[in-house]
């Protein structure tokens, strides 16, 4: 006679087993920090931190404002009013979500450089000389690098707010224009509050993007704490410090997950009545239907048209001298490891969905949400938490190998495609892990009280009864991580072997060489792929209950 | 063949189920019935298998397979469940949901599942999905699927409730039929007092996670323990009462009953059939008909008493009443309540 128990058992281990070996990271970067031997922690206090702060604050207000700006303007143009064009527009608002933050900032560094062909050709129309007898914006900077992530980052906030404002019933608006408000008054005293909680998770969303992006920063030269945990692991193997920058950032991590939870909490409690009524959309025409179109054509442009209208472009020209057998093999790399990491994480991302439905421990559901949690830490930071322990292993071994066989192991785990792997699941499996709840979520718990009635054990029922049911999400978490893991730049590029590279780490190596050209088809395969998720969103805003992008 | 005992299933500070203990025979068919929230699901999915029991313990053929150390898990019990949404796999044909469970050869189940296709008659559904068949078709697979690997129990959680009333009766019928041919013993889970009377051998009435009363269908509706039993099966009347000069007060007339039960009794209840009507002159009355409800077999009548309660009478329609008729209304059979609500009079327990 098995118990059940024993059963449940054993899922629960599985379960805390998995919570362990993910926060391991974390874990070992407090370990390191604490061991710092002099006062690591003083002395980036006095020198790089206040750089550091005094960026990401800028960082935050600028993308802040630009996400907030173009999202909510082009959401409410999207869900309340009509004007030709407004149904491509809808999904075209979607398309510079393809784009990873640091492609668009290559193009965008070698569109406006001093040597670039815009200042070119001005200087030509106007007869000026060099960069002593004008003044053009400087791209890379501060504001270069607000401007560029705003633009890729905005649909976050125009997701969310669209599908706030089409949730809002429409009789409350009426209600507002029957009293006597105008339809712009109305859009900020009902809707704009009412979409409040929304709009703060997408900005939310922008933010922790910003935070943790490190390919921009690092090309326009903006010091942050990624590119200095980057550095600093780099350029001093100075482990305590990185560990200690990672650990302050993570912590302003803490405050955004916090803030976008707590959204999510009140914006349920704000739709929750909420009746799914079409509005009708206010119409526009003249003028201001020609604004509306070109409000919403700029980020379709600058965030998706131009960039990939000049990457096709350059990738034309520089045919001839691209060399195709490194593409292939760089393709090849991506391919594999992100088919792996899909792979890996959408069975992990069932299992431990499973694990946590059969549970009713509350236990064991903390600990899933401390593995969706993974998601929400920046790539360095993961790449950074995750060699500290294998190198610490590899050392140790080789040790113990030399002082008893006289054998040197070398690096067993670290600097393998091994512990990459590890890296990029630690990061991405919270969104199979979410695709994978959101599955089960639509199939009754009687589907599995049948089939076990029917004398299936619980596996048993996971693989003739759950798993056929959930292709389609399965199929989407597998899309989603793949995505992801193809345009991961940080940690691949702390983590990847020697002599190995992927399309995102080979492009960013053409870039920081300046030869942009060269990366053209690179990066117009990362954001080929880039599009494909994007298509699966776009096909999610048709269903009348629209989900959001990475619920965690 | 199963046996609870001091069974008990609390979530948190909630008590779902609290001390029962029930027998079940082989072949026999039990219901549980009791309005929603009881507990009475609670208790199905414990002897499922599907919740593990606080306190008590579960037996079967006098092995305890449910207990706070043991579980044997619920697929290995072998215990057949019918779900109130079907359960069907969306995914699976008709002959492949049957076939799910069924065990042996290729031929062998293949053989199970024509047969009993054959015996819910529908074996030309064999090869479509359940989303393309009916409610009623989809539980008669759903108790196909179920029967299909040769349970020892089946175990039915509000079986009917998503069918429109018509069917609701005839499928009732006909799988009580087809259970009682496959000779399995069965336990089902309903809030119908209706479904509850006319499906099961024996009751088990449930309140608030605790058992009223268990008997017969007959026993229950004659003899409820409790006034709420008197009133959640069957339709009851309740008047109020009151022992005066060894006598008890009704609003009927004096009555005679023993001193012991009299010197409790707080409210009497009369079931409708069981009242009397005589048409009399005015003085002599002691009601009038204040509605007729004639519908065929059965002739409701709404009488007002003299005291100011109402009471509902039911008969046969020999003789018609028409409205403010002054009648003697008398109770042919009665049942006295004490003030906690239990029952005094009748057949002790």
């Amino acid at each position: 006679m098995i118990s059940s128990l024993k059963i449940s058992g054993s899922w629960n281990l599985f379960t805390l087993t998995m919570v362990i070996l993910f926060a391991l990271p974390v874990i070992s970067l407090m370990v390191t920090a604490g061991s710092a031997e002099e006062n690591v922690w003083e002395h980036l206090l006095s020198t790089v931190m206040p750089g550091y702060l005094g960026n990401t604050f800028w960082l935050m207000l600028g993308v802040g404002s630009g996400t907030l700006l173009l999202g909510v303007s082009s959401g409410w143009l999207i869900s309340m009013t009509e004007f030709p064009g407004r149904r491509v527009m809808e999904w075209a608002l979607l398309l510079p979500l393809a784009f990873p933050g640091y492609i668009i900032a290559m193009v965008y560094v070698e569109l406006l450089e001093y040597s670039g062909p815009v200042q070119s050709q001005l200087r030509l129309w106007f007869g000026w000389n060099s960069f002593q007898d004008y003044w053009f914006p400087p791209i890379a900077s501060v504001g270069g690098a607000v401007t560029v992530l705003s633009l890729v980052l905005y649909p976050y906030v125009y997701l969310l707010a669209r599908t706030a404002f089409l949730q809002q019933s429409a009789a409350l608006l009426e209600v507002g224009r029957m009293l006597g408000k105008s339809l712009k008054n109305s859009f900020i005293n009902v809707a704009l509050p009412l979409a409040r909680p929304a709009i703060a998770i997408g900005v939310s969303l922008a933010l922790m993007e910003t935070l943790a992006d490190f390919g921009t920063m690092q090309l326009f030269a903006v010091q942050t704490f990624t590119t200095g945990i980057y550095n600093t692991w780099f350029g001093t193997y100075n482990a305590p410090a990185a560990a200690q920058l990672s650990l302050s950032l993570l912590m302003f991590f803490c405050f955004f997950i916090f803030l976008e939870r707590y959204s999510r909490r009140k914006q349920r409690s704000h739709t929750k009545d909420s009746i799914m009524n079409v509005q009708p959309r206010y119409p526009l025409s003249g003028i201001r239907a020609i604004t509306a179109l070109v409000f919403c054509l700029l980020p379709v442009t600058f965030g998706f048209a131009l960039p990939a209208g000049l990457l096709i472009q350059w990738a034309l020209e520089s045919w001839r001298n691209v060399m195709l057998d490194r593409f292939f093999s760089d393709a090849g790399n991506s391919l594999v490891l992100a088919g792996v990491t899909a792979f890996i994480g959408v069975v992990l991302g069932i299992l431990l969905a499973y694990g946590t439905r059969l549970s009713k421990r509350r236990r064991v559901h903390l600990a899933a949400r401390i593995v969706s949690l993974g998601y929400a830490i920046p790539g360095p930071v993961v790449a950074l938490g995750v060699l500290l322990p294998f190198a610490w292993f590899d050392r140790t071994i080789d040790a113990w190998f030399k002082e008893s066989y006289g054998i040197s192991t070398g690096y067993i785990l670290s600097g393998t495609v091994f512990i990459l792997i590890f890296a990029y699941l630690v990061r991405f499996l919270a969104l199979a892990f979410g695709a994978a709840e959101s599955g089960f979520g639509r199939i009754t718990p009687q589907m599995e009280e049948a089939s076990r009635s029917l004398g299936k054990t619980n596996l048993q029922t996971l693989k003739q009864v759950h798993v056929p049911l959930m292709r389609g999400s399965m199929l989407a978490a597998g899309l989603l991580v793949f995505v992801d893991v193809m345009k991961e730049l940080p940690a691949t590029l702390m983590l990847q072997p020697f002599n190995f590279s992927t399309l995102a780490t080979r492009a960013y190596g053409y870039a920081t060489e300046e030869l942009l050209k060269e990366a053209s088809l690179w990066c117009l395969t990362i954001v080929a792929v880039g599009l494909f998720p994007v298509l699966f969103l776009n096909r999610q805003l048709r269903e009348t209950s629209p989900r959001h992008y990475k619920e965690i | 063949m199963i046996e609870c005992r001091n069974l008990g299933k609390s979530y948190g500070t909630v008590q779902a189920v609290s001390d029962i203990s029930l027998s079940l025979d082989e072949h026999e068919f039990l219901s549980i019935l009791g309005p929603s929230g009881c507990g009475k699901s609670t208790l199905l999915r414990l002897i499922a298998g599907l919740e593990v029991p606080s306190q008590g313990q579960v037996f079967l053929h006098g092995q305890e397979i449910s207990g706070r150390k043991i579980i044997l898990p619920p697929e290995r019990r072998k215990f057949g469940m019918i779900f109130q949404d079907f359960a069907l796999f969306p995914h699976l044909s008709v002959k492949d949901n049957v076939g799910y469970g069924a065990a042996g050869s290729k031929t062998e189940k293949q053989q199970r599942v024509n047969e009993l296709l054959e015996l819910v008659s529908l074996p030309h559904l064999a090869t479509t999905m359940p989303h393309q068949i009916s409610g009623g078709e989809q539980q008669r697979i759903a108790v196909a699927r179920a029967l299909a690997p040769r349970p020892r129990l089946i175990l039915m959680d509000e079986p009917f409730s998503n069918l429109d009333y018509q069917l609701r009766q005839q499928l009732r019928r006909d799988i009580r039929e087809i259970l009682k041919h496959e000779g399995v013993a069965t336990v089902l889970v309903t809030h119908d007092q209706v479904e509850a009377i006319t499906f099961s051998d024996r009751m088990l009435l449930m309140q608030k996670g605790k058992v009223v009363q268990e008997g017969t269908p007959a026993e229950i509706y004659q003899n409820p323990q409790t006034i709420w039993a008197s009133s959640f099966v069957g339709e009851a009347n309740h008047l109020p009462v009151e022992w005066q000069n060894d006598s008890l007060k009704t609003p009927l007339g004096e009555l005679n009953v023993p001193f012991e039960i009299g010197r409790n009794a707080r409210i009497m209840m009369v079931r409708p059939e069981d009242f009397k009507l005589e048409s009399v002159p005015a003085d002599q009355a002691n009601g009038i008909v204040k509605s007729v409800d004639f519908s065929g077999s059965v002739q409701n009548v709404g009488v007002l008493l003299k005291s100011g309660a109402s009471v509902q009478v039911s008969g046969s329609p020999h003789l018609l009443w028409n409205q403010e008729d002054s009648v003697k209304i008398t109770a042919e059979r009665y049942l006295c309540f004490n003030s906690s609500g239990n029952r005094l009079n009748g057949i002790p327990e």
